[in-house]
């Protein structure tokens, strides 16, 4: 949880393995880096086992990029494909039991202000649609509610993806799965909804085809989240496997999804907009200059 | 034997898009080095593939094709690839990265 917990212990630096060493001597760790700078920096998120050209990956890895100062930063996270990567990046990673991930969020956040008072330590949920908005409803719900201070992230891929094509809460309605033959019978819930009454600060939709909207989001919401309350981000991840899309058409799929029912869409309270505008300057937040008026 | 995404240096280096450093699901994957062209005469770097963590996707190829419309990037078998890069042979620098080239099957230089 600082910077020291990612150096070598004096004299061991040649004993370890290549990866560790370009991630200590070339990571992001107290740098600024941003998603246009990938390739020439080492990247937190190392080798995982998540299937060739999942979307999901791709948000994960522009998230682990995102992050304002990933060496003080804890991702929490529950069963589910997410996890797979989520939990091999070079910063810590919670396992909450399913469902329980956003309470075991609420008392690491509750603990780390406690032990470390102003200094930001960020806490950031991660979870697919089951643990989140099935198994795990009632905990994400309440944290809102409590005005828990840290960010949730939904990786939604509108099914159980890791146990065979089950209907989650966040499929379709209509939706034919493996494990759904006749079809989903309800609506997608609608968890942004949710969380706007809930009382989230800052709450919006991204899909990963634009990775400089993804880094934008993310960054803003574990921002909001230090200070104002919490935020949630539900971000379109299809499962190319129990949606049958071709790999090298995921993104194709990611876009059509985006402009037909997953547009980008942003909420922020006065509150959260005056402390972003205010501390880091972001140009949207901004108030515009008043125009200049013309002398009769 | 299996698929890998292999980038065109010639043409990758002639803009400076750098969209499938982007997109690739994989982390650390899809390099960049910024000199990459100028030993050709070319004006930007170019971006390259550690071809021992591609998973073969091709998500590069749809965006290099479809997104940049440049056509740099094929898909082609390990074991006729020729040399390219690989994690072991990959040194980080300021703000670029660059590999000394071995053969995907035999491995270190």
């Amino acid at each position: 949880m600082s910077l020291d917990y990612v150096k070598f212990t004096p004299g061991f630096g040649k004993f370890m393995p290549k990866e560790y060493r370009d991630m200590v001597e070339h990571g992001p760790f107290g740098k600024k880096v941003s998603v246009s700078q990938v390739g020439t920096f080492k990247e937190i998120l190392e080798e995982h086992p998540m299937c060739a050209g999942c979307a999901m990956t791709l948000f994960i890895r522009l998230a682990m990029v995102a992050f304002p100062n990933p060496e003080d930063t804890i991702t929490v996270g529950t069963a589910g494909c997410g996890r797979l990567a989520i939990s091999q990046a070079a910063i810590p990673f919670v396992y909450g039991n399913y469902g329980d991930q956003n309470g075991v969020a609420s008392g690491l956040t509750r603990g780390l202000r406690l032990r470390f008072g102003d200094k930001p330590k960020d806490v950031v949920v991660m979870a697919g649609d089951g643990g989140m908005a099935d198994i795990g409803f009632a905990q994400t719900l309440h944290s809102w509610f409590r005005k828990e201070k840290f960010t949730t992230i939904m990786l939604d891929n509108e099914v159980y993806g890791n146990t065979g094509g089950q209907e989650s809460g966040m499929t379709n309605r209509n939706q034919v799965l493996k494990m759904a033959p006749l079809g989903k019978k309800f609506e997608k819930m609608d968890m942004l909804g949710m969380a706007k009454v809930a009382g989230c600060a800052y709450v919006a939709t991204v899909v990963p085809n634009n990775p400089r909207r993804v880094e934008s989001v993310i960054k803003k919401a574990v921002l909001v989240a230090r200070e104002i309350g919490p935020s949630y981000i539900q971000a379109y991840t299809s499962c190319n496997i129990e949606y049958a899309i071709p790999t090298d058409k995921v993104l194709e799929d990611a876009k059509t999804v985006e402009t037909d029912r997953y547009k980008f869409t942003e909420y922020i309270t006065d509150e959260a907009k005056e402390y972003l505008s205010q501390l880091y300057g972001y140009k949207e937040y901004l108030p515009k200059p008043a125009a200049a008026v013309e002398k009769q | 034997m299996y698929l890998v995404a292999n980038i065109e240096t010639e043409i990758c280096a002639a803009t400076s898009c750098k969209l499938c450093t982007q997109y690739c699901p994989e982390a650390n994957t899809i390099l960049y080095d910024n000199e990459a062209g100028q030993d050709k005469g070319l004006k930007y770097g170019s971006a390259y593939v550690a071809v021992d963590r591609c998973k073969g996707c091709a998500q590069c190829v749809w965006v290099c094709d479809n997104m940049a419309k440049h056509n740099a990037i094929k898909m082609e078998m390990i074991d006729q690839i020729g040399d390219t890069a690989l994690t072991e042979n990959v040194t980080y620098g300021e703000k670029t990265s660059s590999a000394v080239l071995a053969n995907p099957v035999r491995g270190q230089v």
